[in-house]
This record gives structure tokens, C-alpha cells and sequence, in this order.
């Protein structure tokens, strides 16, 4: 089936308007969907629901407007992005952001929502750009050092712990002077 | 041309046997979601977004002089070639819609592929045979390091890497084994097995459809947690669950040879018997014989079929490929009958690998 907005990309979205008794749908494709005004994901399409989980678990999406997603579109859904005019209701519909700075817009919102996907974790501790921030790299490497540290000193391997010292303090000069270019890596 | 070359020279790195364990992990893939700031993510951009970003991640790397990669736009593809790349797993069913600005880079040996405008602006695949998570993953990682010294990359000190799905956040990585399981599978261990795993973070799924039944009782394994893990914890929980998966599998199939030999073997002769003169075979029956042979194979009990042979058949009994080595579009009927004689050559007793119909005539 074909999108009955564009009439160019294949439906996989289905949209159902929501008044009692009288439910209208309308099959689009996701780029229209986005831009459409109220929606929601047909919950049999994905096996892995993303849209379903979060619009569950903020208090279903039901056609017929419940007690709890009235409160929610009052509160904070209609935050909206200004990069991309997403909302956060609309968010939690399509379980998908529209650009970077929904991350911004969101972010108070955010921990709740991923503590629910990444089971209970909310901050990232994996690869960082080199370019993205300097001072923000040797934080990270600090730290890391640290935890290393401290292992060494757990387990009794007392050089390699005073090594690790002094290169925990090294780094922590270097962010005492704003993280310049000097030697970083 | 050289889109041609890839399909035509169809058997990919991937479906090379590799390893200790490349009897029951046939795979391992490791994908890095990334995007650009100050571009809206695909599902919102208009069509000049979608080009500008398309132009900067293809100018990077066409620029980058350590690999040769070549450049694909889905639009410009033939829909029978974009499934072939899609059975290949070299790009995803999600990146082929011809509207969508989707393009594809390919590396010479098709190890790496790098998707633009797919759900995200940039997805780097790695594929390699067997069991390689690190080394599929250092792979992946170098290609992002080439990609963010020139590119604007969307990162968040708290939430790490930005994507358009909040189940990518952070890491931006999926890392999966593809892996053989049918003494799980015979034995309904699996059943068992799959909602624990979950519990870990992880999810374990059929490797053809997302969600559907293990065809050919392959499964792929992957993390789901992408968040508060660093790609190497992530990768280390991943290859923990695969060992004990390849305990269970190889101790499930001892117990099989041990507790009803003559049963299994029945099967796995049976089997073979089908893929051998069958003249018409549909794809669910195909996978299942496949998938039987393989064990055969690997439990001695079944000689002189090269597994790398199997690993090939896996993908070529797919309908693009079929039409593909047809040259022609096909009916199911017809896909069906043409399935049945690529599988009787390929496997024919004589042990001749017939070159016919695998289009390298030149």
C-alpha cells in the first residue's frame, strides 16, 4: 500500500484519529507521519516495538484519550523542538527523534526514558569523539586511570598503582590548564 | 559496473568458514549508528538535507585513499539488484526505499559498508566470518575515526553518541553473531534459553526476517542495551553469552548422537536426499534440509559436502539471487524449480562444483 499523504513512498504507518465510535485510518508512510498532527504506530508492525514500549509505559495510546495522556500533553508534551518541531508527546509516539537538538529540548525527560530501554542506565560511558572535547577526553581518562588505580591497589600490585598515580595527576594538570593541545593522547 | 561485479561475483567474505567455531557461528557483525549535527536525522529531513549529508559522508571516504569504496545510490539501482545487496546483509531492507536518499559505500572485499541516510545519517557495518567481535569491531572503529576527523558528529557529554531511536543512544553500537543452533532448536532448549538471555540485555532473534522463526535454526545474538556500557563491556557480554551457546549447542548435539543416533541420522540423510533430487524446493523447506546437512556435517555422520558450499546456498537460495542467476524475473514456481537444480549442482555426489548458472561467465 501505497502512502495516502506523499503517494510516492510504501504505507508503514498506520494512523488512527481517535474519537469514540468513529476511529478514522490512515495509512502513511513514516516521513509523513512525522509530520502529521496525531498519530500512533499500528502495534502489530514491529516485533520490537520501540513506540509501543514508551507510549505504553507514559500511559497508553489508546484512541480514546485517557486521563493520564491528558495531564501528559498539559505537562511537558508539547515541549517542542525548535530544530525540528517534533513535540515530546509526538516523541513518545513515533519512538523516534527528528534531529540532535530534540536531545537538548528533551533532556530533563530523557534519563526516564532511557533508564526504561538500557536497563536502568541513563549516562554514556563508551567511545568519545577525540574532537569533541578536550577537557571533557581526559575527565573521562582520569577516571579511568583511577578505576585502574584502584584495582592495582586492591590487589596488592603497589607500582603499577603509583604509575597509575602519577599519571592520573599528569592528566589532572593538564585539565588545570584548560586542556590545551599539549600531549593529550 | 562495479555494482555488477559485486553481485555477480556473489559469494561474499562473510560466507567463508572461519575459526574453531565456524561450525556453529557462521557470522559476526558489528554496526555503529552515527549522525551529524546541524542536519535534521532522516526521518525529518527535506530532500536537501538528505543530499548535503549524502555528499559529506561519501566525499569522506571516496577522499580517504586507504580502502577503495565504491558508491551506490538505491535510486539508481535495479529493485532486483537492491535485493541482492539486501540478502547479502550488505544494506537493510530500511535503506532501499527508493525515495529515501539511501546510498551505500562498499569496500573492495565488502567487509565494511557504509550506509547513508538509512535510520540515521551514518551506519558503519562490519561483517566478518566466523567468530570476530573484536576484530569486526576495530574495523568499525577505524572507519569512524576516519569518518569524525572531517564530520560534525551529533554527541552529548551525558547521552554519548545522539541517533534518531533512543535504543541506539550512546554507543551507537549493535554488535550480533549469527549462529547455528539446531540440537537447541531439535531439543526446544532454545525455548528456554531465549527469554533468559533477554535478562541480560542482550536478545536473541531469527537471522532472515527480524522477529520471525529461526529459519534453518540460525539465530542472530546482539546487544540491546547501547547505554551505560563501553563498546568493550558490551562486546565481552556478547561473546560470554556466545560460548555458552556454543556449550549448550555442542552439548545438546552429543546428547542427540548419544540417545538416538539412528533417528538423527535418518533425518539428516533424509534431508540430504531432498537437497539432492529434489526438483522443486521451497525456501522453508530448503533452509530446514540446509540446516540438517550442516549437522550431518559436522557431527562426521554426513561426508563429503564442504560446508563453505552450504554457507553459500544459504544465500543463493534467495529469491533475488535465484532471479539473479537467472538473469531473469521468476515466478515462485519457477524459483522454486530453478532453487532445486542450483541445490542438486552445488551439491551433486561427484564432488565437481559445477561453475554453470553462477554467473562468472564473462
Amino acid at each position: 500500500m501505497i502512502c495516502e499523504n506523499c503517494k510516492e513512498r510504501p504505507a508503514s504507518v498506520i494512523i488512527k484519529k481517535g474519537y469514540i465510535g468513529e476511529a478514522v485510518e490512515r495509512h502513511l508512510c513514516e516521513k509523513c507521519a512525522f509530520q502529521s498532527e496525531t498519530f500512533h504506530f499500528d502495534p502489530n508492525q514491529e516485533p520490537l516495538s520501540i513506540q509501543q514500549f514508551l507510549s505504553q509505559w507514559f500511559g497508553g495510546t489508546e484512541p480514546f484519550k485517557t486521563e493520564q495522556q491528558q495531564t501528559r500533553g498539559n505537562q511537558f508534551g508539547s515541549i517542542e523542538c525548535p530544530g525540528c518541531n517534533l513535540t515530546f508527546s509526538k516523541f513518545l509516539d513515533i519512538g523516534k527523534f527528528g534531529c540532535a537538538t530534540c536531545y537538548d529540548t528533551f533532556r530533563q525527560h530523557l534519563p526516564n526514558v532511557f533508564g526504561k530501554l538500557h536497563s536502568g542506565h541513563t549516562t554514556h560511558t563508551g567511545k568519545i569523539p577525540v574532537s569533541f572535547n578536550r577537557v571533557y577526553a581526559i575527565k573521562r581518562k582520569v577516571e579511568e586511570v583511577r578505576a585502574k588505580m584502584q584495582a592495582a591497589v586492591a590487589e596488592e600490585r603497589f607500582e603499577e598503582a603509583a604509575a597509575l598515580r602519577d599519571q592520573a595527576n599528569e592528566l589532572q594538570k593538564q585539565l588545570a590548564h584548560g586542556g590545551e593541545e599539549r600531549n593529550v593522547d | 559496473m562495479s555494482i555488477e561485479k559485486f553481485i555477480q561475483n556473489a559469494a561474499t567474505g562473510w560466507m567463508t568458514a572461519h575459526g574453531e567455531n565456524s561450525d556453529i557461528v557462521l557470522s559476526t557483525r558489528i554496526r555503529l549508528a552515527r549522525n551529524l549535527r546541524g542536519y535534521k536525522f532522516p526521518i525529518a529531513a527535506n530532500d536537501e538535507e538528505a543530499l548535503a549529508v549524502d555528499k559529506l559522508v561519501a566525499g569522506t571516504l571516496l577522499d580517504d585513499n586507504e580502502d577503495d569504496y565504491t558508491y551506490s545510490r538505491m535510486s539508481e539501482l535495479s529493485s532486483l539488484d537492491r535485493e541482492v545487496l539486501v540478502e547479502k546483509h550488505l544494506v537493510s531492507p530500511h535503506l532501499t526505499d527508493p525515495k529515501r536518499h539511501g546510498a551505500v559505500l562498499l569496500s573492495s572485499d565488502e567487509s565494511i559498508s557504509v550506509m547513508v541516510n538509512e535510520e540515521d545519517h551514518i551506519r558503519i557495518q562490519c561483517i566478518y566470518p566466523g567468530l570476530q567481535l573484536e576484530e569486526a569491531f576495530n574495523q568499525a572503529n577505524h572507519v569512524d575515526d576516519i569518518l569524525e576527523k572531517e564530520l560534525p558528529y551529533a554527541f552529548d557529554e551525558n547521552f554519548g553518541y545522539l541517533t534518531s531511536c533512543p535504543s541506539n543512544t550512546g554507543t551507537g553500537m549493535r554488535a550480533s553473531v549469527m549462529m547455528h543452533l539446531p540440537a537447541l532448536t531439535i531439543t526446544k532448549q532454545i525455548e528456554r534459553i531465549i527469554p533468559a538471555i533477554g535478562r541480560l540485555g542482550l536478545v536473541v532473534r531469527g537471522s532472515y526476517g527480524e522477529g520471525s522463526k529461526a529459519l534453518g535454526n540460525v539465530y542472530q545474538v546482539s546487544n540491546q542495551v547501547t547505554l551505560g556500557k563501553t563498546e568493550a563491556e558490551i562486546l565481552e557480554d556478547l561473546s560470554n553469552i556466545t560460548s555458552h551457546l556454543l556449550a549448550h549447542e555442542r552439548k545438546a548435539r552429543n546428547l542427540l548422537v548419544e540417545k538416538s543416533q539412528i533417528a538423527l541420522e535418518n533425518r539428516l540423510f533424509r534431508s540430504l536426499g531432498t537437497l539432492v533430487y529434489s526438483r522443486l524446493l521451497q525456501t522453508g523447506e530448503a533452509a530446514r534440509c540446509l540446516s540438517d546437512v550442516r549437522l550431518g556435517i559436522d557431527l562426521g555422520i554426513i561426508k563429503d559436502v564442504d560446508m563453505s558450499i552450504l554457507n553459500e546456498l544459504m544465500i543463493f537460495m534467495q529469491p533475488g539471487f535465484l532471479q539473479q542467476f537467472a538473469q531473469t524475473d521468476l515466478t515462485q514456481e519457477e524459483r522454486d524449480i530453478f532453487r532445486a537444480k542450483l541445490f542438486r549442482e552445488r551439491l551433486s555426489i561427484d564432488g565437481t562444483r559445477p561453475s554453470a548458472e553462477t554467473g562468472t561467465e564473462e
